[in-house]
C-alpha cells in the first residue's frame, strides 16, 4: 500500500533524515518508534506533503506521490493526524469532522461510527474545538481523519501529551479501527504502547533504520528491550 | 441624536462589510490588500459608464459587481503571484506594497481618463420617517443591501462546507491541508468574494453620496482601520468595528466637525490595538 524508497528530507539542506526504506501493506499495523528527535515528524511530514523531500521516493497504491502537496496526498485517501494535531479551534467538534470529509458531504454512516468510537464528542459536538482537552483534542484529529474513510491512516505519536491512562484508550480506539480493516502508520516514542498495537515495525536512530522486524522479534530484541522497553 | 446614531449604524455596516472583504483576504492568505478601495471604485465607474451608455442602473450595477470579482480574480492570477511564494510577514510585506503600486497605477489612471467620472445613483421618493427620525430612501436601500449581504456572508459561512472550508484555512492552513483543502483555491474565491465586497459597498455608498475616482484611497484606509480593530479574518469582528467606528465618526463628525472625526477614529483604532492587540474577535496567532 505505502512504499518508501531511499526516502532523505530535512530542513534548509540539512537531512535530518537519511535514506529510509519501508513498507506498509493493506491491513497492518506499522510502527516506527524511536526517542526524541530521531527524525519520525520530519521523515513523516515529508512524506505527506507538508515538507519538500530532498531525494527518494514515495509509492501509495502504486502512485508515485513523492513531493506532492499535502491536499493532493489527503484527497488521495493518505491521512495524516499530526502530534500537533492542527485542528481548526474556533469552530465545533461537528465542524471540524464534517471539514474532514471534505469537499465530499460528511457520511451519517461515517459519523456514528466515529461518534461511536470516541462517545465523549458526541457530548461535545457544539463546543469549539479549542476549548476541549488534549484528550478530547486527539480524538477529534483520529476522528477527522476518519471521515474521509481514509484507506491510510498516518499517525504521528498520538500519545503526546496525554496522561498515561488516555494514551492507553487512543491506542484501544486505534485498535477498534484496526480490526475495523484499517491500515495504519504509527510513529511512536512510547514504545510499549505501540508494541501491543503493531505488526511489524521499524526503529529509527539519528534519521536511519536501524531495525526492521515483526513486533515479536523487536520485543525478543535485547538492544530493541534496553533502549525503548526500559529491561535491564 | 437618535438620528446621528442611526445614521452611525448605517455607515457602519457599510465600513463592516467594507472591511469583511479586506480582513478575509488578510486571514486567509497573510495578503493585505492596499489596492482594495480601488477595486470599488473601478467598478462604480464601470456601472456610471454602463449608464452613460443607455444600460438600465440595476443590469448595470450587475455589470459593476462582476468586475469587482473579476479584479479580485485578477490580482490572484496576476500580481499576487509573486507574493504567494513568501510567506509570513515577508509575505504580508510584499503584498502591501506590490498593491500599494497597483493603486497608484490605477488612481492615476482614472484621473487621467476619467477626471470628472462619479456614480451616484439616484432613488427616487422622498424621505421616510423611522424610529421619529426622517431617511432618505437612498440611505435606507443602502443599508437594506449591505444587511442583507451580511446575511448571506454568514449563512454562507457558517452553513456552506465550502463557506466552512474557508474558515479552516484561517484557522489552522496545515490543518486545512491536511484534511485535503487546498488553500489557494479557497483564497482565490474570496479575492474573487472581496472585489464584489468593494464594488457593492462602492455602490451602496454611492446611493447616498457621489462616489468619485479619487475614492479609492478613502475606502482602502477605512476598511484598514475597521480590519485592525475587528481583528484578523473575522467577519463578526469586522462587523463589530464597523458600527462602533461609524457611530463614532458620524457623532464626532457632528460635535466637532468631519476633519477631526478622523483623527478620532484613529485614536479609537490605536486604543481598541493597546487593550487588544489581536482585535476585537481576532484570530490569535
Amino acid at each position: 500500500m505505502l512504499e518508501v524508497k531511499g526516502f532523505s528530507a530535512g530542513y534548509q539542506g540539512n537531512n535530518v533524515v537519511h535514506d529510509v526504506t519501508f513498507h506498509v501493506d493493506p491491513g497492518e499495523a506499522v510502527m516506527i518508534i524511536g526517542s526524541n528527535g530521531a527524525g519520525k515528524t520530519t521523515l513523516f511530514r515529508a512524506m505527506c506533503g507538508l515538507l519538500s523531500p530532498s531525494s527518494g521516493t514515495v509509492l501509495f497504491d502504486g502512485d508515485h506521490i513523492t513531493g506532492i502537496a499535502a491536499e493532493r496526498i489527503a484527497r488521495l485517501g493518505m491521512r495524516f493526524v499530526s502530534a500537533e494535531r492542527h485542528l481548526f479551534p474556533g469552530m465545533t467538534v461537528q465542524e471540524n469532522l464534517h471539514l474532514g470529509a471534505y469537499p465530499r458531504r460528511p457520511d451519517p454512516e461515517t459519523m456514528s461510527i466515529v461518534l461511536e468510537l470516541f462517545p465523549r464528542l458526541a457530548e461535545r459536538r457544539r463546543q469549539h474545538a479549542g476549548t476541549l482537552s488534549g484528550g478530547e483534542q486527539q480524538m477529534v484529529a483520529v476522528g477527522r481523519a476518519l471521515m474521509s474513510k481514509p484507506r491510510l491512516l498516518v499517525l504521528d505519536e498520538p500519545s503526546t501529551g496525554l496522561a498515561p491512562l488516555l494514551a492507553r484508550a487512543a491506542y484501544e480506539a486505534l485498535g477498534v479501527l484496526r480490526e475495523g480493516g484499517l491500515t495504519v502508520l504509527v510513529a511512536e516514542q512510547q514504545v510499549p504502547l505501540a508494541m501491543a498495537f503493531s505488526d511489524r515495525g521499524y526503529v529509527l536512530e539519528n534519521g536511519l533504520i536501524r531495525l526492521e522486524g515483526t513486533t515479536e522479534e523487536m520485543a525478543a530484541n535485547p538492544a530493541v528491550r534496553r533502549a525503548y522497553l526500559g529491561v535491564t | 441624536m437618535t438620528a446621528n446614531i442611526l445614521d452611525g449604524i448605517v455607515l457602519g455596516l457599510q465600513f463592516g462589510l467594507l472591511a469583511a472583504g479586506l480582513t478575509l483576504v488578510y486571514g486567509l492568505g497573510g495578503v493585505l490588500n492596499l489596492a482594495y478601495g480601488q477595486m470599488g471604485v473601478i467598478s462604480a465607474i464601470v456601472v456610471a459608464l454602463a449608464m452613460d451608455a443607455g444600460v438600465p442602473a440595476l443590469p448595470a450595477v450587475g455589470v459593476g459587481l462582476l468586475a469587482g470579482g473579476l479584479l479580485g480574480l485578477l490580482l490572484d492570477q496576476t500580481i499576487l503571484r509573486p507574493v504567494y511564494r513568501s510567506r509570513g510577514e515577508a509575505r504580508v510585506l510584499l503584498s502591501l506594497l506590490l498593491t500599494l503600486g497597483v493603486s497608484f497605477i490605477v488612481d492615476g489612471f482614472l484621473i487621467w481618463r476619467f477626471p470628472l467620472k462619479a456614480l451616484s445613483l439616484h432613488i427616487g421618493g422622498g424621505a421616510v420617517e423611522i424610529l421619529g427620525v426622517l431617511m432618505r430612501r437612498g440611505s435606507l436601500l443602502a443599508s437594506a443591501i449591505t444587511l442583507v449581504t451580511i446575511a448571506g456572508l454568514f449563512v454562507f459561512f457558517r452553513r456552506t462546507s465550502l463557506g466552512q472550508a474557508v474558515r479552516s484555512v484561517i484557522e489552522d492552513e496545515e490543518g486545512a491541508r491536511m484534511v485535503g483543502i487546498y488553500p489557494s483555491r479557497m483564497l482565490r474565491l474570496i479575492l474573487i468574494l472581496s472585489g464584489m465586497l468593494a464594488a457593492l459597498v462602492a455602490v451602496t455608498r454611492s446611493m447616498v453620496t457621489p462616489v468619485d475616482v479619487t475614492g479609492g484611497l478613502h475606502m482602502t484606509v477605512f476598511a484598514l482601520i475597521v480590519t485592525v480593530v475587528g481583528g484578523r479574518g473575522s467577519v463578526a469582528g469586522a462587523l463589530l468595528a464597523g458600527i462602533i467606528l461609524g457611530i463614532v465618526n458620524v457623532v464626532a463628525a457632528d460635535l466637532i466637525g468631519t476633519y477631526v472625526s478622523l483623527i478620532i477614529l484613529l485614536g479609537a483604532a490605536a486604543v481598541t490595538i493597546l487593550i487588544r492587540p489581536a482585535g476585537l474577535l481576532g484570530v490569535k496567532e
